[in-house]
């Protein structure tokens, strides 16, 4: 299936994500979510990062928390809601939120 | 064009998922695509009247009323999660429908996409 | 005429929202959805529960005496009385250091035939590949 899950979370979610497996996965991080984008711990980028996705972030809600595109990890490519609904309806199946 | 059915239970206030699923329903009637907008839970108090407008709080009241005029948009909030909240047909915005939950499950048959944007 | 299906996957607790509740009653909203619906088209949901989701699925719960509410057992209850469609993750279970008999398996006691399957989460995978549209709850 091609499957494209909305993360909208920083702290929990990933337990059910790492185990989701999709022949094309899309992870699309809005919200809090936008922080596995971002913010680095210890040094290291978020775990979710290496899974293996095509990463997209919604730029408004980076913005609205403080980043701009400039903050994102290159493997993350930002989207604007329009780019979402192309998303949505162009590129995955299925379409869930955690 | 598709159909997409966005199904919400965010708190209207305390949370900014339901300004997420109202964005993007704003955004893919904009495309030209068609959306039905189902509220439950916590998310019904967006179908509630006289909602003032205050910067400390989500308000959108006025992007739903320009959604309704666009005719390719349709939202309905699960009555009993309004009843129970206190908050009846006469209290309900225009535009919206008041129905039981197969509705929503109903709009899913001819949907393209479904989006479920679950609680806080 | 055509049905469509709908997974109703439960990663959540109990209580503290309302979201395992919200994906039951949808469930069982299933039965009459007819009503708006062509002849001879259906939704037919399946209930999953993964992860945290699968402590909905404990024996004895009490909220009605509590809460003053129906309990996610009975609502468990309601949905094999209607012969849906409920899997439970099993390596979850194990990982609670649950077994069976700690969980509704079955609504033998209102009335009903059909049983809660216990199956690995390769199962769950399965239902999720075949489903038309998939719902996280």
């Amino acid at each position: 299936m091609k499957l494209g899950v909305f993360m909208s979370d920083f702290r929990g979610g990933s337990d059910v994500l790492n185990r989701l497996s999709a022949e094309k996965l899309g992870i699309i991080l809005v919200g809090n979510g936008i922080y596995h984008a971002t913010t680095k711990e210890n040094g290291k980028s978020s775990p979710l990062l290496d899974k293996s996705a095509n990463f997209y972030v919604l730029s408004e809600d980076l913005e609205s928390r403080g980043f701009s595109s400039a903050d994102v990890d290159s493997r993350v490519k930002p989207v604007t809601y329009s780019d979402v609904v192309d998303l949505i309806f162009n590129d995955y199946e299925k379409i869930i939120w955690i | 064009m598709g159909k997409l059915t966005i199904g919400c239970f965010s708190s209207l206030v305390g949370s900014v998922s339901l300004d997420f699923g109202v964005k993007l329903a704003e955004a893919a009637v904009k495309k030209g695509h068609e959306v039905d907008f189902w509220v439950s839970s916590n998310a019904t108090m967006l179908s509630k009247k006289g909602q003032k407008a205050f910067k400390d709080y989500s308000h959108l009241a006025k992007t739903l009323t320009e959604l309704f005029a666009t005719g390719k948009f349709k939202a309905v909030v699960c009555e009993a999660c309004a009843e129970a909240r206190g908050y009846h047909k006469d209290d309900t915005m225009e535009g919206w429908g008041r129905r039981s939950m197969d509705w929503y499950l109903a709009s899913t048959f001819s949907a393209d996409r479904v989006l479920l944007i679950g609680g806080d | 005429m055509a049905t469509k299906k709908l997974a109703f996957i439960i990663r959540s607790l109990p209580y503290k929202t309302e979201a395992s509740r919200l994906a039951l009653t949808h469930a069982i909203a299933s039965q009459t959805v007819e009503i708006y619906l062509e002849e001879g088209d259906n939704i037919e949901p399946v209930v999953c529960f993964i992860g945290d989701g699968v402590l909905n699925c404990l024996k004895s719960q009490q909220a009605m005496k509590h809460y003053g509410i129906t309990s996610l057992e009975q609502h468990m209850k309601n949905s094999l009385l209607l012969d849906l469609k409920v899997m439970i993750c099993k390596e979850d279970v194990d990982r609670f250091g649950l077994k069976e008999d700690h969980l509704i398996m079955d609504a033998e006691d209102v009335g009903g035939e059909t049983k809660a399957q216990l199956v690995p989460y390769s199962e769950i995978q399965k239902v999720m590949e075949e489903v038309d549209h998939l719902q996280f709850f």
